[in-house]
């Protein structure tokens, strides 16, 4: 237990521990919101692709966004980021972190896309046949009907979403870069610390404290989405 | 006054796949008709209702608007002229009762924001629900979201009023609210064409009767003549089972 205390008190106490964990923790971050902003754009494309009438324009595009979402979800994420490292991005001198980021990012459109799909379709279809009836466009019901209502049920599975990115960008320490899971193996294996326990609960708390904000912040919009329902229940 | 031909369907065809719901159905309606769609369930009569705003296109067949043939095309602008009366209501859940009835006339510049307002508050002050104007649908009774449904249809001054099946998903106390603000709609000359089972409303509010059956027109006649002399042993067999 004292040696315990001694390995905590070590940690906190010496800059380049600390340095590291922040490096470690930035980097994670930096993937993470990249990847999830990239995720959050092309997912909602491919949605739209997906949930658009069928017509002949729409056949090829609509083809190509399924076998897209069936590959990346049909493979795992750390074969994926091996691919873009060894493959794709094999070239020298080519920044890892923009490797990485874009692995995750792709890797995230294809689940977001599926989110916003069922988000889209899980709206009552007797909610656009209101505005057809109406006279109402296409674009006008889009944006005024059916996004509004679907974004309530978007919200709750795109912050799981981006729960999901974080921590698996802890796998980038598979290919050598140095975030907050690196970080945490790197100190524990030194000379100096020699013990895994100390640097490797850390490494978890700042991921908690990160996912819990997360959650926090989701529950917070999801309330005031559903605020709005009820307003005129006075 | 001689009345104008406002609608004109011909072999309209209509088939979900190989499911071959509407037959060649061929329909007239003139400007003040009230016309009462029966027929068994599965017989086609509300997806014969939903052709003729295109909420289903149909598979093959012709309807003509005011003398102008439907398409894909000009749906759209002729569609504010055929308003429509869900069965679900179909208010938009995410706006406001004031907000569903100025949509459509706001967004289509059929009249300003303050006048769609002006022309909202008086409809609903006429179905009693002005304090319900700022109220998300949530909130609302069916009968009430159908009557609001009602007018936000009214809001456009269509020319042909559809309902379909307006009444079935209400209790029995909405239900007499409902009919009585589509019996006034009637009386003041409103052309209706409406899907429904409720006989003696039917009776009472048609000026021509339209059974369907397996997606065809087999009869059609004034209340009296249909209810009192049924010519089809179709029509005679429903009759004696709903009266």
């Amino acid at each position: 237990m004292n040696d315990f205390v001694n390995k905590v008190v070590q940690l906190f106490s010496t800059p380049e521990y600390i340095d590291s964990l922040l490096h470690g923790f930035l980097l994670t971050l930096q993937i993470s919101y990249f990847a999830v902003l990239i995720g959050i754009i092309l997912g909602t494309i491919i949605a739209l692709i997906d949930t658009a009438r069928p017509s002949k324009w729409m056949v090829i595009p609509k083809f190509i966004c399924r076998v897209y979402t069936t590959i990346i979800r049909g493979t795992p994420m750390a074969l994926q980021l091996f691919i873009m490292f060894f493959i794709i991005f094999a070239v020298k001198g080519f920044p890892s972190i923009i490797t990485a980021i874009i692995a995750f990012g792709l890797n995230s459109a294809a689940y977001t896309a599926e989110v916003i799909r069922s988000g889209i379709q899980s709206v009552d279809v007797g909610q656009t046949e209101a505005g057809l009836a109406l006279g109402l466009s296409r674009t006008t019901i889009f944006f005024k009907i059916v996004a509004p209502q679907a974004i309530k049920n978007i919200i709750p599975a795109l912050g799981n979403e981006v729960i999901t990115v974080i921590k698996e960008t802890a796998i980038v320490s598979m290919v050598g870069m140095y975030d907050l899971n690196m970080a945490a193996k790197d100190i524990g294996s030194g000379q100096n610390m020699a013990s895994y326990i100390v640097p490797m609960f850390t490494a978890a708390l700042f991921y908690l404290a990160t996912i819990y904000l997360i959650t926090f912040a989701v529950k917070r919009i999801e309330k005031s989405l559903r605020k709005s329902d009820l307003r005129a229940e006075k | 006054m001689e009345n104008n031909t406002s609608l004109v369907v011909k072999n309209l065809r209509k088939s979900f796949g190989n499911n071959k719901v509407l037959n060649g159905i061929n329909f007239e309606l003139k400007e003040g008709e009230r016309v009462v769609v029966l027929g068994p369930s599965g017989s086609g009569k509300s997806t014969f209702l939903r052709c003729i705003n295109w909420m289903e296109e149909p598979t093959a067949g012709e309807i003509y608007f005011n003398g102008k043939l439907l398409t894909e095309k000009n749906i759209r602008k002729i569609r504010r002229n055929i308003g429509m009366v869900f069965q679900h209501f179909n208010l938009i859940n995410n706006l406001t009762v004031m907000e569903n009835l100025i949509l459509a006339p706001v967004k289509l510049k059929i009249m300003k924001r303050d006048a769609a307002e002006k022309r909202a508050k008086e409809l609903l002050k006429h179905i009693g629900l002005t304090n319900k104007a700022d109220s998300f649908p949530a909130s609302l009774s069916g009968g009430q979201k159908q009557r609001v449904a009602i007018i936000r249809a009214m809001m456009l001054s269509p020319e042909v009023l559809l309902f379909d099946e307006p009444t079935s998903a209400l209790d029995p106390e909405s239900i007499g609210d409902v009919l009585s603000l589509i019996r006034e709609l009637a009386e003041r000359g409103m052309t209706i064409i409406i899907v429904t089972h409720e006989m003696s409303f039917a009776k009472e509010i048609a000026t021509r009767l339209v059974f369907i059956d397996k997606g065809k027109i087999i009869e059609e006649g004034t209340p009296s003549e249909f209810f009192e002399h049924p010519k089809t042993p179709r029509v005679q067999e429903f009759l004696k089972k709903v009266l």
